[in-house]
């Protein structure tokens, strides 16, 4: 367990000028790409991923986690006013947001979406600090084995659960892992798919994959969505003095927001599930609970919190995987070890034996990230509410710029360019047939980690297979991988045939 | 047409195609460029072949499952496709490219307003502020930052 000198070095860290300043721009940030329709979550960091190169390894995450936590709250805002979510995690929140709005409360309406969004997430991030800590200890004593094991139960169960079909997200992961071999073979020094350019050869560049497939194809998708959809009018905020959030209102909201906080915080700590999941569940439970179950989907405050609280609890727990194991669960998760990565920095346990004070910083700075969306949230409520009525159409060519931008300012040239272009290609591909893309990110990720340790694995244990009786925990992962693809073959089959019988 | 049955023509399809990727990557680009030499334990084409054989497995399934269901729908497999929408699809694409192609021989702060103006002015924005402003103030963020970079000697 660390100590209390690390605790509160690590806070006084993240209570510099610096750190403040660095998180109060993540978070601004954030805030504005998740008021704005159409930016999500993975563009904005995979767009800002190169402003943090000449940052200090703290400072980057730091900016990044505070990106990721602004979108997620700003992207209420639009949920409200536009009944158009910011994120799809938000669509729960348009449910009960906009009606609110609409019948002339919507002050009221985002109070209770950013409290709740603050409170999730806070609750939330104490609850990563108090996990992750012991989690990382015990993986720490983790062999090849059950390493191997867990990535490979961890890949399988995320193609399960990030929503579509099992089968394209199985397809997804393979091509993951295909890409995650690119470059030098670590064992033999054999060049691996680099077909001549050194530019490969340390693998394929992180940077133009995550901003071609997610953020330039988002774009293209955006740019064809426009076509039939080209945006739709604000509510804005008027002087009205029966539009604001009392004291007795916000304490009614507050034990689904307790309760909504604990189903986020559990889905995020699951790899893949997403917060669009842990949202709608939370509203779903709150809805089901209510003493007034007619009033959701009419303006419920209740329904505001319930999605909110959740969307945003997601967030922090979706670390717990990636600090306890070095799994990242989500899309955002995944696009954070690529800034580890850039920073020379192995995420996952391997931190808590190497980097502690960095890992205990980035906690504080979780934290410090939560109060300043606040206050952010707080007084920028009428700044944001305006930020709304930014057309699409201004939005789609400027981030096609930004993308092609940060390629070239980090010195990949036409390269980097054409390899930004071909990834844009394959997430346009992956995006219009519903492959799942948290697969196919976290396999790519995670493969130099799994091929080391399935080396590691094969050579200690001689090809031996029986080797696994030794190591139960291994054990238990290898017959849980089965069991999870069997349980998930089945189900899809009994929904064929469901399908059958009800068309028949 | 229900939106169900122009997802399983679009699952077919797309695992046909996931299918002969997976196929080529088997049998031609691994055994070439996969890498080769003496390994202990794992050689390093073994990962790779793995991720194409679970390609190959589940996008041949999709594609089989599809086509049984919409056969049992009896929905044609071939459905035209619309010239305009396609166009629609492509445009960007050619756009980017096009862009791309420049930045080879010119410099992105020369090209940056031109990337954001024409799009801009494509997607039916008129007027010349918005056009002048939207493209004016990216491209002085790049300079200012390239300035910036080359000043600390990064670029």
């Amino acid at each position: 367990m660390p100590e209390l000198s690390a605790i509160t070095s690590a806070f006084g860290d993240a209570l510099t000028l610096h750190s403040i300043m660095v998180i109060l721009g993540g978070v601004l940030l954030g805030y504005l790409v998740g008021v704005i329709p159409g930016l999500n979550r993975s563009v904005a960091i995979a767009i800002a991923i190169p402003l943090t190169f000449y940052m200090s390894a703290y400072a980057a995450i730091a900016f990044l986690i505070g990106l990721s936590k602004g979108t997620a709250a700003g992207s209420a805002v639009s949920a409200i006013l536009l009944n158009t979510p910011g994120e799809p995690s938000s669509a729960a929140t348009c449910l009960d947001g906009y009606p609110m709005a609409s019948n002339g409360q919507p002050r009221k309406a985002l109070k209770v979406g950013l409290l709740a969004s603050v409170i999730g997430d806070l609750l939330s991030t104490l609850l990563l600090i108090v996990v992750v800590i012991p989690f990382a200890s015990i993986a720490l004593k983790f062999g090849p084995y059950e390493l191997a094991a867990i990535l490979i139960f961890a890949l399988v169960f995320i193609a399960g659960m990030a929503g579509g079909s099992f089968l394209k997200g199985m397809a997804a992961g393979g091509m993951g892992v295909i890409l995650g071999t690119v470059g030098l073979d670590p064992e033999t020094g054999a060049m691996r798919f680099t077909f001549g350019y050194a530019e490969l050869m340390e693998g394929v560049p992180i940077l133009p994959l995550v901003i071609g497939t997610l953020a330039l194809s988002e774009m293209f998708v955006q740019l064809e969505a426009y076509r039939r959809n080209k945006g739709g009018h604000s509510i804005h905020l008027a002087n009205n003095p029966n539009d604001d959030l009392t004291f007795k209102e916000f304490k009614s909201t507050l034990p689904t927001i307790f309760k909504s906080t604990g189903v986020g915080a559990f889905v995020g700590a699951l790899p893949g599930l997403g917060p669009s999941v842990g949202s709608f569940m939370a509203y779903g439970l709150a809805k089901r609970g209510a003493k007034d179950p007619d009033s959701f989907g009419k303006g419920n405050p209740n329904g505001i919190a319930a999605a909110e609280a959740a969307d945003n609890a997601v967030i922090p727990a979706s670390y717990i995987p990636l600090f306890g194991l070095g799994i990242p669960g989500s899309v955002s998760a995944a696009l954070l070890v690529g800034a580890f990565m850039i920073h020379g920095i192995q995420v996952g346990p391997l931190m808590l034996r190497d980097h502690p004070q960095m890992l205990f910083t980035i906690f504080a700075g979780m934290i410090v990230a939560s109060l300043i969306m606040l206050a952010i949230g707080w007084y920028g409520l009428r700044l944001f509410a305006k930020v709304t009525d930014v057309p699409q159409n201004i939005v789609i060519p400027v981030v096609i710029f930004l993308c092609l931008a940060g390629i070239q300012v980090q010195g990949y040239g036409t390269f980097g360019l054409l390899t930004v272009f071909g990834f844009a290609i394959f997430g346009y591909f992956l995006k219009k047939h519903d492959y799942s893309f948290v697969t196919f990110l976290v396999a790519f990720i995670v493969t130099p980690m799994l091929e080391m340790n399935l080396r590691q694995a094969v050579i200690l244990s001689g090809g031996e297979i029986s080797i696994l009786l030794q190591r139960p925990i291994a054990l238990v992962f290898v017959v849980a991988t089965a069991l999870l693809v069997i349980h998930l073959l089945w189900s899809s089959y009994r929904q064929y045939r469901q399908r059958r019988q009800t068309t028949a | 047409m229900t939106p169900k049955t122009q997802l399983q023509r679009r699952n077919v399809w797309s695992g046909i195609g996931v299918a002969l990727v997976a196929g080529w990557l088997l049998i031609w680009l691994i055994p070439r460029y996969g890498g080769s030499g003496m390994a202990f334990g794992m050689h390093p084409q073994r990962l790779a072949t793995l991720g194409a054989w679970v390609m190959l497995a589940c996008a041949a399934t999709l594609a089989v499952v599809s086509f049984i269901r919409l056969k049992q729908q009896h929905a044609p497999l071939f459905q035209s496709i619309p010239l305009g929408a396609l166009w629609y699809q492509v445009w960007p694409f050619l756009y980017v490219l096009l862009f791309i192609i420049l930045a080879a021989y010119l410099p992105l702060t020369w090209l940056a307003p031109f990337i954001i103006g024409c799009l801009l002015a494509l997607l039916g924005e008129h007027r010349w502020y918005v056009l002048l402003g939207a493209s004016a103030i990216p491209t002085a963020a790049l300079y200012l930052l390239t300035v910036h970079l080359m000043r600390i000697g990064v670029v």
